[in-house]
C-alpha cells in the first residue's frame, strides 16, 4: 500500500544500500577478506569466513546442510593442503579486462601454490611462458583473440568457454578505451577498437562441431586436458553427457552468481543460474550413463569459502573454480566500474597511472586466500568425520535440507539436487581415467609427423607427398603443435615445408597452421580450413583436369580461417557460409563467399572474387576486403553497422589497385585458378567492379599500410 | 556515475579554502570556507558511483552520498537536499563536525587513490546553500496522525528524533533545561567548528516543521516528568552524558585543574552572551596550559585555550597519533594553530602545593590490543618526569548521568548507568517503560553527533511503530 509517510526507498538491487538487497560481496565482507589476505592471519580469515557462512539465506546452497559421516577425527589425520590446492581454478579472466599486474600475479600465485590460473580470452604474452606467470589453463572462447599453436602448446589445459555463468547466451565487448597497444597486440587488433568476442563460438552449431574442436585441440596439444565450460541451465546432465562423448577431460558448470563485476546491468540480476541445480543434474546423468569416470567436474559461481566447497564436492565436483574471491584479494573493492578502465584499485584498467600508483596487489595475497579456502577444507573435513576430499565427492547422503528463513525458503524443495537418483553405488563419483582420448587416433597425422619429424628438428624444410582422405581431419594441426612447441609460432618461417595432399581433406584442415607450414591441397576440403591459423600458406586447387568453373563450385566448407590471425590461405573456388569470420590477420583469396563472410573480422585482407552471402562484415571493426560484385547487389547484402564500401579510383586509389592486383596474381600463381587470369587479363573491366570494405572507424589510405605493420 | 571515468584523477581533491593559523586563532568564527557551485560541481564528480558504496556503510546514518553527489555534479541542489534529509536530521551539522576522515571519508574507495571525494564539505553545501534559496523540507503531502510525543533534550538526538516524528505526522513538543536548542552542538562544541547561527537556522527549519521548543524547563525541577508522560502519547529522552571521567590520580582537585565540558561550555556562554553559565568562565589568557586526553573534546579545548591567548598549550596523550581516537583533520588544526603534542605520556599525578604547578608523566609503548582492539599504553620503568604548567584541562571523555527520578518510571539502567533499551520484548529504543524511549549518548555512552542522531531517528520510528502510525 502507498505509504506517504514513508520515502521512496532508494534501491539496493544493484548497488550495495544499507538495509536493502543482501550482497554477497557487500562491503563488510570485502573488508574482512581483505584484512585477512593482508596479514595472514587465520583468524582474520575466520571472520571473514563466518560473515559469508552465516549470511542470510542468499543462495540455495545456504538451505542444504552437511551432517557428518562419523565421529569428527583429528585435524592431523585429514589430508594437507597441498593436495586440496590443486583442485583449485582461478576462473577465466582475461588480460584486457584485468590489469596485466593483476593477471600475472594471479597466475604466479596459483602457479605457486601448485594450482592453475586461467588466461582468460584475450591471448598471453608469449614472455610469461615457460616461466612462473604463465596461465596454465589457455582458455579458447568464442573470439578466438590471441589463439595460436604456440598459445595452445602452452597449455596444461585448454579450456573451451562455451558460455559465462554469470550471463549465459551473452558474448563479451572489450570497450575500445581498454584496448591499449599491448593488448591489441596480444589480440591482433588495433589499439582503441573496441573487441566483441561473439555470443556462439562460429565453428559449434552442434555437438559433433564441439567434438571436431576438442579434437584439433588435442592434436595441437596432445599432452593437455580439453576442458569445456558450461553454464548451469536446465538439461545440462545431457549437454555433459555429450561433452564426455565429444572427449573431453574436464567440464565446468559455472553457475549465476559469480562474475558480475563487468556483466551489463541487463544480466546482473535474473540471468543465469545456480551452479548447484547445474552441477547435481550433470552429476546424475554422467553417473547414470556411465561416464563420470571418464571427465573431472568442476564448478564455479560465487565460490568463497571452505564450506562452498565442502558443498560443491557433495553435490559432485572434484575441482573448484574461484574468480571474484582472489581479485578481492589482490585489491578489488568491487566497484563495478570495469568496463571504465577506471578502476581505483587499479586491478581492472589498462590506466598506466592506476596501474603503478595504485594496485597493490600481490600474489601472496591470493595464496593466503586458497591457503585459507583450503585449510577451512580440512577443519570442516575434520569436524565431518572424512579425512580425504574425494570421500565426500557426491556423497550427497550427508546433505539435508532446512527449512530456510522465511515461508518461501521453507517451500522450496531440493530433494532432487541431493538425491543420488538411485544409481548404483558402483558408479563413479569422480574421475579415474587420466585421460579421455578420442575413437579417432588420427593416424595419417602421426604418419606425416614421422615423416616429418626430422626436417622439423633439423629445421630444413623439404617437399612431402600424402594421399588424404574425408576421414583424415585436422591435418596439419598436430605438426604445427610440434613445431610452435619447438619454435613458436614464426621460429620456421626462413625453413619451410610444403607438403602436398591429394584428395579430399576431412575438417579442419591446416587447424592452427604456423609458419614453415606450407600445404597445398589438390581435391578439396570440409569445414574449418585454417581455423586458428597464425602463419604459413594454405593452398586448395582442385584437381588437375577437372572441367568445372571454379568460380561457380564450392571448394572448402564452412567457417574457414575463424580466428586465423596471420598467414595466406588461396583457394580456387567458392568459400562455405561464415568465411574468415574473427579474421584478425591473415590474407586470402577466394572466388565466392557464402553468408555472414567477415564477420567481426578485426584484422587481414579478405579478397572474394565473385559472389558473396548475405550480413557481410557484421561487427567488423578492423581489417578489409576485396569484393567483386558482378550482379551489383554487394550494397544490399553487406551489413551497413560498422563498415562501409568504396570503389577504387584507379587515379586516387593506386596503391589499392596494385595490391589487389598483386593479391590475384599470387592467387593465380598458387592455385592455377582459370577465373583469376581472367580478370587479369581484362583487369580495367573488372577493377570497377570491385568494391573495397573497411570499417567506418578505419583510413582509405592507411588499410594496406596497417596492415603490413601488422604482419 | 562521473560523466568523466578519470575526474577524480584529473582533478585532486580539494576542501573549501581554510583561514590562516595565525589569522583564525584571533577570532572564533568557522575557519572553514564553502564550495561555490562549480568547485562542489567538480568534487562530486571524482566520485566513482562503486558497486559497493563504502562511504554510505560506514556513515553511521547511511546517508545516500554516492546519490546526492551525482545530483550536485548535475546542479540539482533542492533534490540533493532532499535526499540528504532523508537520512540525516542534521546534514549541514554532520558535514561540518563529523570525524570524516575516520567515516565516510576514510572508507572512500578513493582514500587510497588521490584523495578521498570531499563529502563532508559537499554535505555542507547542500543544506546551507539549499536553505540560503529558500529551500525547506516538503511535508505539504504528511497528513497530522493527532499523536504527540514529548521529547527530553534539545541534543542531535532529540532533534533527529522530533525530525523523523515531524516527517511521520506526529506532533513533538522538545524540552531542553537550556535557552537554546543544540545541547552540545550550541554550548559544548567551539563556534570556531560549528557557529550557533547554523543552530539556529536549524531551529527555525525544525519550528517550520511544526516542532514546538520549550525552553529553559529543566525536567524533574521545574516541570515533572509524570506530567510529560500524561500530556503526550509517548516519550524520547535523549539527556546525553554529563558525568566527566576523572583521571584517577592525586591533585585533581587543585585550583587550576578544570574539568574539559565546564570550560568549554562557560567560554561558549560568554561568546553567545547566554545567561546562564552554570560554569565558571576561566580565562587561560598568558598561562601555560596542559590538556590530558587526546579525543575530540581534548581538540576543543586546546584550540579554545590557543584562542584565549595561553602562553602555550600542550596536549598530553597516552598513545600515539595513530592510536588517537579523535579526527585527524581536528588534531592537524590544533597542530597549525601552535598546540604541542607530548604522544606516549601518561599523567601519573598533578603536582603543586596550593595551586597547579605541573604534571608528572611517564612515557608509555604501545603493548598488546585490549578487547576493544585498540593496543593498551604499558608504562616504562623509570621514564617519570614533571611538566610545568599553570593549568590543567582533564577531557577523558564522560559517563552516563541517569536522572534520580528514572527509577520512578521503570526507566531501567544497566550496571555503567546507562539506559537500558531494546531486546526481545521491546522495540529497538524502548526502554523497560513501553511508552518511554531513549537514544544518543544516555543509551550508548558518550559517542559522536552524527550516532546521537541516528538512534533519535531510530528511537523516532520505533515511537511510529508503537503508537500504530
Amino acid at each position: 500500500m502507498w505509504e506517504p509517510r514513508e520515502p521512496v526507498r532508494q534501491g539496493g538491487l544493484i548497488r550495495y544500500v544499507h538495509d536493502g538487497e543482501y550482497h554477497c560481496y557487500n562491503p563488510d565482507v570485502i573488508a574482512a577478506l581483505q584484512t585477512a589476505v593482508r596479514s595472514g592471519d587465520y583468524a582474520h580469515y575466520e571472520r571473514y569466513a563466518s560473515l559469508v557462512n552465516q549470511r542470510p539465506i542468499a543462495t540455495l546452497r545456504d538451505l542444504l546442510r552437511a551432517n557428518p559421516v562419523g565421529p569428527a577425527v583429528p585435524l592431523d589425520e585429514v589430508e594437507p593442503i597441498e593436495n586440496i590446492l590443486p583442485r583449485f581454478d582461478s576462473a577465466g579472466m582475461s588480460l584486457g579486462a584485468l590489469s596485466p599486474e593483476a593477471h600475472e600475479a594471479l597466475a604466479i600465485a596459483m602457479n605457486r601454490l601448485g594450482a592453475r590460473s586461467n588466461s582468460g580470452e584475450g591471448g598471453e604474452d608469449p614472455a610469461r611462458y615457460n616461466s612462473e606467470r604463465v596461465s596454465k589453463i589457455k582458455q579458447v572462447a568464442s573470439g578466438r583473440f590471441g589463439v595460436t599453436a604456440e598459445y595452445l602448446v602452452n597449455a596444461e589445459v585448454i579450456q573451451i568457454k562455451i558460455a559465462q555463468g554469470a550471463k549465459p547466451g551473452e558474448g563479451g565487448q572489450l570497450p575500445g578505451h581498454k584496448v591499449t597497444e599491448m593488448i591489441a597486440k596480444l589480440r591482433y587488433a588495433k589499439p582503441g577498437v573496441a573487441l566483441i568476442s561473439p555470443p556462439p563460438h562460429h565453428d559449434i552449431y552442434s555437438i559433433e562441431d564441439l567434438a571436431q574442436l576438442i579434437f584439433d585441440l588435442k592434436q595441437v596439444n596432445p599432452a593437455a586436458l580439453v576442458s569445456v565450460k558450461l553454464v548451469s541451465e536446465p538439461g545440462v546432465g545431457t549437454i555433459a553427457a555429450g561433452v564426455v562423448k565429444a572427449y573431453a577431460d574436464l567440464i565446468t558448470i559455472s553457475g549465476y552468481d559469480g562474475g558480475t563485476g563487468a556483466s551489463p546491468l541487463t544480466s546482473v540480476k535474473y540471468a543465469g543460474s545456480p551452479w548447484e541445480l547445474g552441477l547435481s543434474e550433470a552429476h546424475q546423468v554422467l553417473r547414470a550413463n556411465d561416464l563420470r569416470h571418464k571427465v573431472r567436474l568442476q564448478t564455479d559461481g560465487g565460490l568463497k569459502t571452505g564450506l562452498d566447497v565442502i558443498k560443491a564436492a557433495i553435490l559432485g565436483a572434484e575441482s573448484y573454480g574461484f574468480g571474484t574471491g582472489p581479485m578481492v584479494a589482490l585489491g578489488c573493492k568491487y566497484l563495478r566500474i570495469c568496463h571504465l578502465n577506471n578502476c581505483a584499485t587499479g586491478v581492472a584498467t589498462q590506466n598506466d597511472l592506476l596501474r603503478s600508483d595504485y594496485f597493490i596487489g600481490l600474489p601472496e595475497m591470493v595464496m593466503h586466500y586458497f591457503r585459507f579456502v583450503a585449510e577451512e577444507v580440512r577443519i570442516l573435513m575434520a569436524e565431518l568425520g572424512v579425512r580425504k576430499l574425494e570421500d565426500i565427492i557426491g556423497r550427497v547422503s550427508m546433505m539435508e535440507q532446512l527449512p530456510g528463513e522465511t515461508r518461501r525458503h521453507g517451500r522450496l524443495d531440493l530433494q532432487a539436487i541431493i538425491s543420488d537418483c538411485g544409481i548404483d553405488d558402483s558408479q563413479a563419483q569422480f574421475c579415474s581415467d587420466p585421460h579421455n582420448n578420442p575413437f579417432d587416433k588420427g593416424e595419417l597425422a602421426e604418419t606425416i609427423l614421422e615423416e616429418v619429424l626430422p626436417a622439423i628438428e633439423a629445421k630444413r624444410g623439404g617437399e612431402f607427398r600424402f594421399d588424404i582422405r574425408n576421414d583424415n581431419r585436422s591435418i596439419g594441426a598436430r605438426l604445427s603443435g610440434e613445431i610452435a612447441r619447438r619454435y613458436g609460432n614464426h621460429g620456421m618461417a626462413d625453413a619451410p615445408m610444403t607438403i602436398r595432399l591429394f584428395g579430399t581433406a576431412g575438417q579442419s584442415f591446416g587447424a592452427w597452421n604456423v609458419a614453415g607450414v606450407n600445404l597445398e591441397l589438390e581435391g578439396d576440403a570440409n569445414d574449418y580450413v585454417g581455423k586458428g591459423m597464425a602463419a604459413g600458406r594454405i593452398v586448395i586447387k582442385p584437381p588437375t583436369g577437372s572441367r568445372f568453373e571454379t568460380k561457380d563450385a564450392v571448394i572448402i566448407g564452412n567457417t574457414c580461417l575463424y580466428g586465423a590471425t596471420g598467414g595466406q590461405l588461396f583457394a580456387a573456388g567458392q568459400a562455405g557460409e561464415r568465411f574468415a569470420v574473427r579474421n584478425s590477420g591473415a590474407t586470402t583469396v577466394v572466388e565466392g563467399a557464402g553468408d555472414h563472410c567477415c564477420e567481426y573480422m578485426t584484422e587481414g585482407c579478405v579478397v572474394v572474387l565473385g559472389r558473396s552471402g548475405i550480413n557481410f562484415g557484421a561487427g567488423m571493426t578492423g581489417g578489409f576486403a576485396y569484393v567483386l560484385d558482378l550482379d551489383r547487389a554487394f550494397v544490399d547484402r553487406y551489413h551497413h553497422g560498422l563498415i562501409d564500401i568504396h570503389r577504387i579510383n584507379p587515379e586516387s586509389m593506386e596503391a589499392h589497385l596494385h595490391h589487389l592486383r598483386s593479391l590475384i596474381e599470387e592467387h593465380v600463381r598458387h592455385t592455377g585458378s582459370a577465373w583469376g587470369n581472367e580478370l587479369l587479363d581484362d583487369f580495367r573491366t573488372y577493377l570497377p567492379k570491385f568494391w573495397v570494405v573497411k570499417p567506418k572507424v578505419a583510413d582509405l589510405d592507411s588499410l594496406i599500410e596497417s596492415l603490413r605493420a601488422a604482419a | 556515475m562521473s560523466k568523466h571515468p578519470l575526474q577524480f584523477l584529473e582533478v585532486p581533491r580539494r576542501d573549501p579554502e581554510k583561514d590562516a593559523a595565525d589569522v583564525r586563532i584571533l577570532h572564533y568564527d568557522e575557519i572553514y570556507g564553502s564550495f561555490d557551485a562549480a568547485d562542489a560541481g567538480s568534487q562530486a564528480g571524482r566520485c566513482l558511483d562503486c558497486g559497493n558504496p563504502y562511504c554510505e556503510w560506514k556513515c553511521p546514518v547511511h546517508n545516500y552520498i554516492p546519490d546526492w553527489l551525482k545530483l550536485i555534479e548535475e546542479g540539482d541542489l533542492f533534490q540533493a537536499a532532499e535526499l540528504s534529509h532523508q537520512t540525516n536530521s542534521l546534514p549541514e551539522i554532520c558535514g561540518r563536525i563529523c570525524p570524516q576522515d575516520r567515516l565516510c571519508e576514510g572508507a572512500c574507495t578513493l582514500d587510497d587513490a588521490n584523495g578521498a571525494v570531499s563529502i563532508g564539505s559537499i554535505e555542507k553545501y547542500i543544506t546551507d546553500e539549499a536553505l540560503k534559496l529558500g529551500w525547506r523540507p516538503d511535508l505539504s503531502r504528511i497528513v497530522d496522525t493527532g499523536k504527540r510525543v514529548g521529547i527530553v533534550g534539545a541534543g542531535p538526538a532529540g532533534l533527529a528524533a522530533a525530525d523523523v516524528l515531524a516527517r511521520k505526522g506526529i506532533r513533538s513538543v522538545v524540552f531542553d533545561a537550556h535557552g537554546e536548542i543544540g545541547g552540545l552542538l550550541t554550548y559544548g562544541i567551539p563556534s570556531f567548528k560549528l557557529e550557533k547561527k547554523v543552530v539556529r537556522t536549524r531551529r527555525e527549519i525544525l519550528q517550520g516543521m511544526g516542532v514546538e521548543f520549550v525552553l529553559n524547563t529543566h525536567i524533574g525541577e521545574n516541570k515533572s516528568f509524570l506530567s510529560l508522560l500524561d500530556e503526550f502519547d509517548a516519550v524520547f529522552l535523549g539527556m546525553g552524558t554529563y558525568n566527566y571521567i576523572k583521571g584517577g590520580f592525586p591533585g585533581e582537585n587543585l585550583p587550576g585543574v578544570h574539568e574539559a565540558l565546564p570550560y568549554l561550555i562557560a567560554n561558549n556562554c560568554r561568546e553567545l552572551n547566554a545567561s546562564l553559565p552554570p560554569f565558571p568562565y576561566v580565562d587561560l589568557a598568558d598561562k601555560r596550559v596542559i590538556v590530558l586526553g587526546g579525543g575530540d573534546t581534548g581538540m576543543d579545548c586546546v584550540r579554545t585555550a590557543i584562542r584565549q591567548g595561553a602562553s602555550s598549550v600542550s596536549c598530553v596523550y597516552r598513545r600515539d597519533e595513530a592510536n588517537m581516537p579523535g579526527s585527524r583533520r581536528e588534531v592537524e588544526n590544533s597542530k597549525e594553530e601552535g598546540v604541542r603534542f607530548l604522544f606516549n605520556q601518561q599523567p601519573l599525578e598533578i603536582i603543586g602545593r596550593d595551586r597547579v604547578s605541573g604534571v608528572k608523566v611517564i612515557q608509555t609503548r604501545l603493548g598488546s590490543a585490549g578487547t576493544d582492539g585498540r593496543r593498551r599504553p604499558e608504562n616504562v620503568v623509570g621514564t617519570e618526569k614533571i611538566l610545568p604548567t599553570d593549568a590543567v584541562i582533564v577531557a577523558f571523555g564522560f559517563s552516563a548521568s541517569p536522572a534520580n527520578w528514572f527509577a520512578d518510571f521503570d526507566i531501567g539502567l544497566r550496571s555503567n548507568g546507562l539506559v537500558k533499551v531494546g531486546g526481545s520484548d521491546r522495540l529497538p529504543l524502548q526502554t523497560m517503560n513501553p511508552m518511554i524511549f531513549a537514544g544518543g549518548d544516555m543509551v550508548r555512552g558518550s559517542d559522536l553527533v552524527v550516532t546521537a542522531v541516528f538512534e533519535g531517528r531510530e528511537a523516532a520510528a520505533s515511537i511510529a511503530q508503537y503508537l500504530g502510525v
